[in-house]
């Protein structure tokens, strides 16, 4: 999701009507994000100014899934995420923590920061990690960089143990999207940029999906070992073009 | 137990082994002298990233032991001389005590990634710089891959999580240079030219030390001293070769049996 909010914008004008058009046709729409680096709100707002008529509860994301989840099992996390996340985790118990919460922390993931974490797992006689996703890099305007997946595995290897994962391709995460809009598997279709966390996870739940070519996509992910997307497009307004012409059919 | 040939090359882990921190294990200093009376070649091997030869050289020598320059082979000296053979220019994230063994090695416009233990070199910037070359193409080189070490302060990440980091993060695998794998025994031999069949490894260590001998084709002997904790030497297949109280105990049974 984060590619969207930087195209530039030649893009908007062209963006700003699918979501509308989604909509007229009747189709309940949900944004899926593994975005970490901002709480909803910021998020949404930043879709709303590029405009987008997007509201907080059509989006559906890790932390308060995560929080959710926190609340549940009675885990208190220390947390190592992006400090504009942070708001997200202000009604969670994060005192004497029994767990560590990762997410796409940016700049955090300092090697103070990362010890600290791992400290805290090593330290506890069963060490929980929780990462909101799994991803591997994304593209930001200067560059691709190294998402939360991979402080993920460098957590699970110091410490020997495997991660909980909230967030795309975990199938938790695709179930309560279409929970939250009551629509069951089959009636619902996946677009994304990456093949393996968009595309496959989607997939592996029952939906159909398609993968864009734009963002982290790439020219080999057309001939993904596992993966193989039910359509690939040039970017999101071809995608919407094809379902909304599929329903008048 | 198989016919072996002679003996005619001894290695000797560092840390732990000969010395802990800046105190000599008791009586080494004199068994060394004792090994040296002996007909095999001695080379002395650790998987150090943050002390060059020379800081590993001045140590020994002020705890009175008798060891030439030469005789050292270090994890960073393997990462020398694999990137030498592939004729590579790599972006050293290593401690800054460290770039010193990888003099003359030309570092413009990097076409390789060595990872060691840098904790100032770990920062996000930095990874992304590695990744970056990584997913073009650069081979990545890890000094070893530790989960973690022991500081005073207690325990810190090792290297060996930020090269799986970027292992997944690219779909690669590095090269791993350091102990317990096998081309590390075998490139501290080269040098002098003696096989496996020849060699018995010395260490407080049992899996990178013993076990990675051992699995060389080497002897291995392990030490109770350093890091060695009760029943270490049953956690490896085959066991040790032996297994006694230290470095001149070690060296009694070479002499007395093995020569």
């Amino acid at each position: 999701m984060s590619e969207i909010c930087w195209l530039k914008s030649r893009y908007n004008s062209g963006l700003r009507h699918n979501a509308r058009w989604i909509k007229a046709s009747g189709l309940k729409l949900r944004f899926c994000t593994n975005e970490t680096q901002a709480t909803r709100d910021k998020f949404v707002k930043k879709l709303q100014r590029l405009g987008f008529n997007i509201s907080v509860n059509e989006v559906t994301a890790p932390a308060p899934a995560a929080c959710r989840i926190l609340k549940e099992r009675n885990l208190r996390p220390h947390l190592l995420i992006h400090d504009e996340l942070v708001p997200e985790f202000d009604q969670v118990d994060k005192a004497n923590p029994n767990c560590v919460v990762i997410g796409d922390a940016a700049d955090n993931f300092s090697y103070k920061n990362l010890n600290e974490a791992f400290r805290v797992l090593i330290g506890l006689e069963n060490p929980i990690l929780i990462s909101l996703g799994r991803g591997r890099y994304y593209k930001e305007t200067d560059g691709l960089k190294l998402d939360v997946g991979v402080y993920m595995k460098a957590l699970e290897y110091a410490c020997d143990i495997q991660a909980e994962v909230v967030g795309k391709p975990a199938k938790m995460f695709f179930q309560s999207a279409l929970a939250e809009m009551e629509v069951e598997p089959q009636q619902a279709i996946m677009i994304g940029d990456d093949i393996v966390n968009d595309v496959g996870g989607a997939q592996q739940c029952g939906m159909k999906a398609l993968q864009v070519r734009t963002g982290k996509y790439r020219p080999c992910d057309e001939q993904h070992p596992e993966v193989k997307a039910d359509g690939y497009v040039n970017n999101l307004a071809e995608a919407v073009d094809i379902i909304v012409k599929q329903l008048h059919k | 137990m198989a016919a072996r040939r002679v003996l005619k090359a001894v290695l000797v882990d560092l840390s732990g082994t000969l010395h802990i921190e800046d105190s000599a294990v008791p009586g080494s200093q004199e068994a060394l002298k004792r090994l040296r009376s002996a007909p095999v070649a001695i080379r002395f091997v650790t998987n150090t990233t943050k002390e060059s030869k020379r800081d590993l050289l001045e140590r020994l020598r002020k705890l009175e032991f008798d060891i030439a320059e030469d005789e050292i082979f270090t994890s960073l000296t393997a990462a020398r001389n694999l990137l030498e053979q592939k004729q590579v220019r790599p972006l050293l994230l290593v401690d800054d005590n460290a770039l010193h063994d990888f003099r003359g090695i030309p570092t413009n416009d990097p076409n390789a990634v060595v990872i060691g233990l840098a904790p100032e070199h770990s920062n996000y910037q930095m990874m992304n710089e590695a990744f970056r070359l990584i997913l073009d193409g650069a081979p990545l080189i890890a000094i070893h891959k530790a989960r973690y070490y022991k500081r005073k302060d207690g325990l810190a990440l090792g290297p060996g999580p930020f090269v799986t980091g970027l292992e997944y993060a690219t779909d690669t695998k590095a090269t791993v240079v350091g102990k317990p794998e096998t081309t590390f025994f075998l490139e501290a031999l080269r040098g002098i030219g003696c096989k496996p069949e020849e060699t018995v490894m010395i260490g407080d260590d049992c899996r990178d030390d013993v076990g990675g001998a051992q699995n060389a084709g080497m002897l291995g002997i392990l030490v109770k001293t350093g890091k060695y904790r009760a029943a270490d030497e049953d956690k490896i297949k085959p066991a040790p070769y032996l297994t006694c109280e230290s470095f001149p105990q070690a060296v009694d049974h070479i002499l007395q049996h093995l020569l």
